[in-house]
């Protein structure tokens, strides 16, 4: 009796695929790490499902510091470049302590590029623009070139593990890139403690936080909503105001360490994360500041927004299903046609603390000139839960609640001053209204029904009445205005997907974002005069991308 | 005295066989391949009681390319720290008789017999890039040719046959040969 292995069920639809390949065939890229796959001679899938999602092994390889996490050495094709003999370890601390470098520059590259169609409600949008200026223009279909990024990664010997990503290109210009992940992981301190193996790795740099799910490495071309909802209080006079400027979304990197346990293919994992305050709570970075670099005379090399550090923690537990004791305690399990991934359960919880800051010129008692700074702490808090069955299906959820601490501007004689006239009354200090919130979440269903082709069906919710408030147009340029803004409005979508593999490497993808339909009202402020749009309208969007790594 | 009258009987048998058994040799244009007599019509050969044993190794199965005749049993063994698979989707381009092995752990083996004559490319469904081959062969006459493409296959009964050369990568040739002592066989394989 042959039991088909799915590449073998893949030939059957092999033509349709390379249909498919063919129609889709404005886009490339992919988010794998080529560099491990000429290291150690392997394919992709090794590590990934539908890169740069990865499977069971490529988690525990991840665990290990980006290894095998038994005999390594006699999986490499490229040996490594020894930085001393082994030997030396008996000689510390009279001789450097002996390691390894990769074999060759571990370095792998990756492209993106999509063309997105955009529903022709755009257009409502143009009514909103006020004589004597030009209505925006969006058009129906627009070819994105999306990102190059240099990926490298490896281990040094030892648990010794390094990734730097950098996003080379963005937007078809070298505009917007930046440095993505670049850390140092030190796998497994806890030995020198005594503890189990994997109980205690450090992490220091810059790095996305161990969040539920990751958004760097996303399969999902589109972000997570609540990822990147930021906390822009209500500034519109009409309502409750909210003097919150919190730009931190959760999706962002931080820089600072990070003390991490335990492993992602069953059992326990943890993570909690120091790192730098990034608010943009305030701008203005002092000039005069000795730089990391040791020079006295500009601010490079310091970033931070003030000296306190936010705090990210996070716990999860994943218990494997399988029902053979063996097969759930390996890495993967064994299953009756082949090694697969298992079927599991993950819960887990997470927390970040942070605090923004704003500063304002103000006035003390006796009137004298003074620096009013607002300390706003916020947390965001929620759960996450994953069930996956074998190789080829699994249900994601996710919950965030955020909370901001919101102090209101007063004047002297204590009364609260409207925050649209800041600038023209003196502050005094600060007393504490009504928090900003928010609330969402996403769930997802991921099917690899082919090797080849996974499906996708995604729902986000975020809801913020800040930002709901927020998209009422107050004044030119309508920067409120929330036409696929990224976190201008409360918002909710399906979001249906498809990907193919047309090689291990290269990735079509589809996703149609739909979001439900909500007319654009234009209504006139009574007290401003100026426009207001009521129940903004959410697009519809198509993107098509290609992915490709090399 | 009997045993005496015995030897001889078995010295003039085997002298009697050598004397209509032939040595084939010759040249494949590409190194490492492997030459074998093709089936003989009304010809059947008991069936090898040899084990063979292919390891996955370093993520690679080792020897990459075995010869058995038909009826040989092998054993896939797996020697790295990971798991791995084994599947054909065919032998000798027959789909039917594709099979998965399923997946063990290292140190254990699993076993197969192969009844089919014929080209089994191994694959392992969790390293796509893994592959290997075993060329069943419907006669106990075959070779691998060594990295110049020389090979010799010896014990060949005198006769007419049909030789067929493989190798990976490029079509199988066939060619017919008459044995009467030696014989000699050339192939330019083509991609």
């Amino acid at each position: 009796m042959l039991h088909f292995p799915l590449q073998l069920r893949n030939c059957r639809f092999l033509s349709f695929a390379f249909l498919v390949g063919i129609l889709l065939s404005f886009s490339g890229a992919a988010h794998a790490i080529p560099a491990f796959a000429r290291m150690y001679g392997t394919s992709c899938s090794t590590c990934h499902l539908d890169f740069p999602k990865l499977n069971d092994f490529g988690k525990a390889f991840k665990d290990a510091g980006f290894k095998f996490p038994k005999n390594d050495e006699s999986m490499l094709k490229i040996p490594p470049v020894m930085l001393g003999a082994p030997a030396n370890k008996e000689l510390w601390p009279n001789a450097i302590w002996p390691g390894t470098i990769p074999g060759i520059p571990p370095i792998g590259l990756r492209y993106t590029n999509y063309l997105q169609y955009t529903g022709s409600s755009s257009s409502k949008f143009a009514a909103l623009t006020p004589p004597g200026n030009l209505p925006p223009f969006i058009p129906t279909t627009d070819f994105e070139t999306g990102v190059f990024t240099l990926l490298s990664a490896g281990n040094f010997g030892g648990d010794v593990a390094f990734w730097i990503n950098n996003d080379l290109s963005v937007a078809g210009n070298n505009s917007g890139g930046g440095l993505g992940d670049a850390y140092l992981k030190f796998v497994n301190i806890g030995r020198l403690l005594k503890l189990p193996q994997y109980a205690l790795n450090l992490r220091v740099g810059q790095f996305e936080l161990e969040i539920p799910f990751t958004q760097a490495r996303s399969i999902w071309t589109s972000p997570y909503d609540i990822y990147i909802q930021s906390n822009i209080g209500a500034m519109n006079p009409l309502f409750s105001q909210q003097f919150v400027n919190n730009n931190y979304v959760l999706a962002e990197t931080g820089k600072g360490i990070e003390l991490s346990g335990g492993r992602h293919t069953g059992g326990y994992n943890y993570s909690i994360a120091f790192i730098d305050q990034r608010t943009g709570g305030h701008t203005g970075f002092s000039p005069y500041v000795p730089t990391a670099l040791g020079s006295n005379n500009g601010g490079l090399g310091v970033q931070s927004d003030a000296d306190f550090k936010d705090i990210y923690a996070s716990f999860n537990y994943r218990f494997n299903l399988e029902r053979d004791k063996e097969s759930r305690n390996a890495i993967q399990a064994a299953g009756s046609t082949g090694p697969r991934d298992h079927t599991y359960l993950n819960l887990g919880t997470y927390y970040l603390y942070g605090r923004t800051e704003q500063r304002l010129l103000g006035a003390g008692a006796d009137g004298t000139a003074s620096v009013l700074t607002a300390r706003e702490p916020f947390y965001r808090v929620g759960g996450n839960v994953t069930f996956n069955y074998r190789c080829c299906l699994q249900f994601n959820a996710l919950y965030m609640f955020g909370h901001d601490l919101n102090l209101l501007p007063v004047d002297a004689a204590g009364a609260l001053i409207p925050l649209n006239q800041l600038g023209q009354i003196t502050p005094a200090g600060f007393v504490r209204g009504r928090s900003a919130t928010f609330s969402g979440g996403f769930a997802d269903v991921e099917w690899l029904a082919y090797p080849w082709m996974m499906v996708l069906m995604r729902y986000d919710g975020v809801n913020s009445n800040a930002d709901r408030v927020n998209a009422l147009i107050s004044n030119p340029p309508f920067t409120g205005a929330p036409f696929n803004a990224g976190a201008g409005s409360t918002r909710n979508r399906f979001t249906p997907g498809v990907q193919f593999l047309i090689h291990p490497n290269i990735k079509a993808t589809f996703e149609y974002q739909f979001r439900p339909a909500q007319s654009v009202m234009v209504a006139t402020n009574p007290f401003t005069g100026l426009p207001v749009a009521l129940n903004p309208f959410h697009t519809n969007t198509a993107v098509l991308g290609f992915d490709f790594a090399y | 005295m009997r045993n005496k009258s015995a030897l001889t009987m078995v010295f003039i048998s085997i002298m009697t066989a050598a004397s209509f058994a032939g040595t084939l040799q010759g040249k494949v244009s590409t190194g490492n391949s492997v030459v074998y007599v093709d089936t003989i019509s009304g010809k059947i050969f008991p069936a090898s009681t040899k084990t063979i044993v292919v390891s996955q190794r370093g993520l690679q199965f080792v020897p990459h390319i075995v010869v058995v005749q038909e009826g040989t049993t092998v054993d896939f063994r797996n020697d790295d720290s990971v798991q791995h698979n084994v599947f054909w989707p065919s032998v000798g381009g027959n789909r039917k008789d594709a099979h998965n092995m399923g997946s063990w752990p290292q140190g254990d083996k699993r076993s197969y017999k192969f009844d089919h004559p014929g080209v089994v490319p191994l694959l392992c469904n969790v390293h796509s890039e893994m592959s290997g081959y075993i060329i069943v062969t419907p006669t106990p006459y075959f070779a691998e040719t060594d990295a110049a493409g020389n090979f010799r296959i010896d014990n060949v009964p005198d006769g007419k046959y049909t030789v067929v050369a493989w190798h990976e990568g490029s079509k199988p040739e066939k060619k017919p040969v008459e044995v009467t002592g030696t014989a000699k066989v050339d192939f330019a394989l083509a991609q």
